[in-house]
């Protein structure tokens, strides 16, 4: 009996020991002391350049699903450092751009953002140039050692490529030869049937474009954590499988719509993929850039949604307002909030109760939901995680 | 010379030979301190949805690795027959911490979990009770208890940026723990004892974004202490 008396004191006291202390947050603090997140780049990394616009433009905050802790992908890395919101640089009137009067602003995003927009969006001069935007900021900007870069680009341009590619049917080429030499060191083609090679060269060029920018704007004045996001596959979203379904649509459909609409999508995803290839060929070796791999891990989300707490890919939340010139669907933002679609009928499949929009991956037929871009947001945290920056 | 009085002559003509007399037998108390080191198995199961995977997919997604760590432990044995013993281990709690693994290598440490496992083995020592090395195998019935869990900005910045931190509990569970062992007198009344033994624990974590992940932890654990007999 004794010494059952003295092992239930044993354990009694090892248990007295476990009691204490409880689970917690643990240290919160960034590995690395990062005050300043600038973002250069498309509507994925907008803060607002288009909100002055005002009721009834049908623009909102961010370019997705509007609410009060709406954040894109470059917004949620930014509160991972404690700055809990980003402002726009830039300013959209309506008409032109001005400079955003609020103090301290370092989001140089613009919705529609393009490595080499079109003349007839400005060219180069326009701040829908992300060269453009490296620029201003490498003036406006001393660069620190305390700074993180974000930058995203290349979507955008791939599409302008799509669309004058697919334009080539009824213009002749035209769009399509304009763009190839819009940009130097592109192998233009002697005929339609050289296209294809010279969409490869063109999104090399690209790139090459791209981080000739990033050097010279940022790398060269001081930049030290230089966040690069690569080109997403723009085949995965609604709108681009609505053209590729346009594409079977011409072709017939069946067996041969099913081939063209293949052979399309393997075109265009081969062009962003020379274009993230030559991106990455440029950053390697590079320890003051990190390229993070969004072509990669989006197709993954639409391969395995459920790996990813998806439940649908491929049908935008918010409701089609009209169609646009191009026979698409367009979309209104601005009203597309949260509150809104949770008032909605959850669509048949869905989870059927008010959260049914937060498990879809689109927003619109080209934009994510709150959803995907936590995932580009935890994606590009682990770059800089394993990189050190955060 | 009664019976008695002779098994005594021949038991200390024994002891004489053997030089130090260092018998476990039935009714002996044995105290130990020495270190104790838990080494779990690596790495877990894929933490479930949203989660990083491996790209092009291996079937790899985002997992941990636990950390060893060692405690000054010891423990308690009291020799039930000359050969059947109870024994209590006791240490200070284990402190492991957790790594980014498979999706997520390369992140470093993403939290730490105390684990304290507390244990009664009952031991079969070989051997007679004066010999003076004794093996022993022995079958515990473990309570492995995790607290004091603690999240990083790490573990936050991956799975919900910009939100609460993210924080994280382990599954405490029952298990049974075999073990094998040995000691070796050093005196009449000193000892050392080493022992090694492995269990079968397969745990889950929850994090506080609803995600979890399975870990076959199967923790090894091996120690050394110096112990004396009463």
């Amino acid at each position: 009996m004794r010494q059952f008396k003295l092992i239930s004191a044993v354990l009694g006291a090892v248990l007295l020991v476990a009691g204490c202390g409880g689970g917690g947050d643990g240290n919160q603090s960034p590995r690395s002391a990062i005050t300043s997140v600038k973002v250069m780049g498309d509507s994925l990394a907008d803060s607002g350049t288009f909100s002055a616009l005002g009721t009834g433009s049908g623009y909102g905050r961010i370019f997705g699903v509007q609410g009060a802790s709406s954040k894109n992908f470059a917004e949620l890395t930014a509160a991972s450092y404690g700055i809990s919101s980003l402002c726009n640089v830039y300013q959209y009137t309506g008409t032109t751009f001005v400079l955003n009067t609020t103090a301290g602003c370092t989001n140089f995003g613009v919705g529609g953002g393009r490595i080499n927009p079109s003349a007839a969006m400005g060219g180069a001069a326009s701040p829908f140039s992300i060269v453009k935007q490296l620029a201003d900021s490498g003036v406006m900007n001393t660069y620190q050692a305390t700074d993180l870069l974000i930058v995203d680009g290349g979507g955008n341009d791939a599409a302008d490529l799509v669309g004058a590619y697919l334009k080539a049917s009824t213009d002749g080429g035209t769009a399509f030869s304009t763009m190839l030499t819009s940009i130097s060191g592109v192998t233009l083609p002697a005929s339609a049937a050289d296209f294809p090679a010279a969409g490869v060269s063109y999104m090399t060029a690209l790139a090459n474009t791209f981080f000739d920018a990033i050097k010279t704007n940022a790398l060269d004045k001081g930049a030290t954590h230089v966040a690069i996001i690569n080109a997403p596959a723009i085949t995965n979203t609604p709108r681009f499988q609505m053209v590729l379904d346009s594409i079977s649509a011409a072709y017939g459909g069946g067996t041969a719509g099913a081939t063209a609409r293949a052979q399309s999508e393997g075109l265009f995803k081969g062009w962003v993929e020379a274009f993230n290839a030559q991106l990455a060929a440029r950053a390697a070796g590079e320890s003051r850039v990190v390229v993070v791999d969004l072509y990669s891990n989006f197709n993954d989300y639409i391969a395995h949604p459920a790996d990813y707490g998806l439940t649908n890919v491929t049908t935008p939340v918010c409701p089609i307002t009209g169609v646009g010139s191009d026979g698409l669907p367009t979309y209104n933002f601005e009203t597309c909030t949260d509150t809104a679609l949770s008032a909605l009928t959850p669509p048949a499949g869905s989870s059927g109760d008010a959260n049914w929009w937060k498990t879809y991956a689109f927003s619109d037929g080209f934009h994510p939901t709150p959803a995907v871009y936590l995932l580009a947001s935890q994606l590009l945290n682990r770059s800089l995680i394993q990189a050190g920056w955060l | 010379m009664n019976k008695s009085l002779q098994i005594l002559a021949i038991t200390s003509a024994l002891v004489g030979l053997a030089g130090v007399a260092h018998a476990q037998s039935a009714g002996t108390w044995m105290l130990r301190a020495g270190a104790t080191t838990i080494e779990p198995s690596n790495p877990s199961g894929n933490l479930s949805a949203p989660a990083f995977y491996v790209l092009p997919r291996t079937g790899v997604g985002s997992q941990t690795r636990t950390g060893s760590d060692t405690q000054l432990a010891g423990g308690i044995t009291y020799m039930y027959t000359d050969h059947i013993s109870v024994d209590v281990p006791l240490a200070l709690p284990f402190k492991h911490k957790l790594y980014g693994a498979g999706a997520i290598e390369g992140v470093g440490e993403l939290g730490e979990v105390q684990a304290l496992p507390m244990t009664i083995f009952l031991q079969y020592r070989f051997m007679e009770a004066n010999a003076k090395f004794r093996p022993y195998v022995g079958l515990g019935a473990t309570y492995a208890y995790f607290f004091n869990e603690r999240g990083s900005g790490t573990l936050t910045a991956l799975t919900n940026p910009g939100g609460a931190p993210t924080k994280f509990s382990v599954d405490s569970k029952l298990i049974l723990t075999p073990q094998i062992g040995a000691t070796l007198a050093l005196s009449d009344k000193m000892f050392v004892d080493v022992f090694y033994s492995k269990a079968n624990l397969t745990t889950k974590t929850t994090l506080s974004t609803g995600q979890s992940v399975d870990a076959a932890l199967d923790p090894a654990s091996y120690g050394i202490a110096i112990g004396y007999k009463f």
